[in-house]
């Protein structure tokens, strides 16, 4: 078990208040009707399944029951950070560049 | 047509709890009771919006709460519940008049007032315990909410909101579906603590314990 800060909350909770809600950030093609079978697909349902940091979706279930990004280690459970989803995404979009 | 007379009764109407309240006594470690059939009125709108924070203070006269607080006045309690979400507590016989006001005030706003009276009920839970209890049953830090502050969280399986107006106890708004749950729980964990269905202490200026003075209109009967 382990606590995430929610940033809507301005809290630190236990686990136990929130969803899990999936890997954060997954880009929707932009364009649906000319994405290719292979494409669709991959956006629907491949997931990285990361061992280390990872970008993921939590839902604050039992507080505001917003959804947020967490940046989390799957290996240690060592939370690096926790946003609100357009906060995180500007973290999530510098890293990935470099 | 069928002869449909709808009724209001209390969730908790199976344990009729009116029956067993006995007076408060210090030596009961932690009470409870219900403070039935009040009003919920669910406010939605960005709060962070003047002009949605605005028409929320000028439909109930009471400010808009900052993150896990809340507010009261004359027309009730308002509950911070999220970023774009306040619950208001009143008193059933307000909520007509409330919600024309919120739909007045709101108009034109990317906001809504809804009444949820029938899917909640409140329960104050007190004595000197009862802190130790909320601890049996869920995994906030309770002892840091202090008076003005309110923690949605989980006790057991169910989710509450815990209001804290005073150091006597605290204010359980919890599901109308849960609440027979929660109830059971409350009772069980607390029977260390020579649990009692104490009577309600006297309003006085509690903002929750005036609005059952205030009136619901179980007590007159519901017209065909
Ligand atoms: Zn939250």
């Amino acid at each position: 078990m382990f606590q995430i800060h929610c940033p809507h909350c301005g809290a630190t909770r236990e686990e136990e208040e929130f969803s899990y809600a999936g890997e954060a950030y997954i880009a929707r093609p932009a364009n649906p009707e000319e994405a290719s079978d292979a494409e669709w697909g991959d956006y629907l349902f491949m997931r990285k399944n990361t061992r280390g940091w990872f970008w993921e979706q939590w839902q604050h279930t039992a507080g505001c029951r917003k959804v947020i990004a967490v940046k989390r280690h799957t290996g240690s459970y060592e939370i690096a950070g926790s946003w609100t989803l357009a906060e995180g995404k500007e973290h999530y979009l510098k890293e990935s560049e470099a | 047509m069928p002869n449909f007379q709808p009724y209001l009764q209390s969730p908790l109407v199976n344990f009729n709890l009116p029956a067993q309240t006995v007076p408060a006594e210090a030596s009961q470690k932690v009470r409870a009771n219900e403070l039935p059939l009040m009003g919920y009125i669910v406010l939605r709108g960005e709060l962070a919006d003047t002009a949605v924070a605005q028409a929320i203070t000028k439909a109930t006269g009471l400010a808009v709460p900052t993150a896990c607080r809340f507010s009261s006045g004359d027309a009730g309690v308002l509950i911070w519940q999220s970023p774009d979400e306040c619950l208001l507590v009143t008193a059933r016989n307000y909520v007509p008049a409330l919600l024309a006001a919120c739909t007045e005030a709101f108009a034109g706003l990317f906001a809504q007032a809804v009444d949820n009276s029938g899917g909640l009920t409140t329960v104050y839970l007190s004595g000197v315990e009862h802190v130790t209890l909320l601890r049996h049953l869920g995994v906030y830090d309770f002892e840091s909410v202090t008076p003005g502050d309110v923690a949605s969280t989980v006790l057991g399986k169910a989710g509450a909101l815990v209001c804290r107006v005073d150091g006597d106890g605290v204010f359980l708004v919890i599901r109308r579906s849960f609440a027979d749950y929660l109830w059971l729980l409350i009772t069980k964990a607390a029977t260390p603590y020579r649990f009692a269905v104490a009577k309600l202490p006297a309003a006085g200026k509690s903002p929750f314990l005036r609005l059952v003075d205030a009136g619901s209109p179980a007590k007159r009967p519901v017209a065909a």
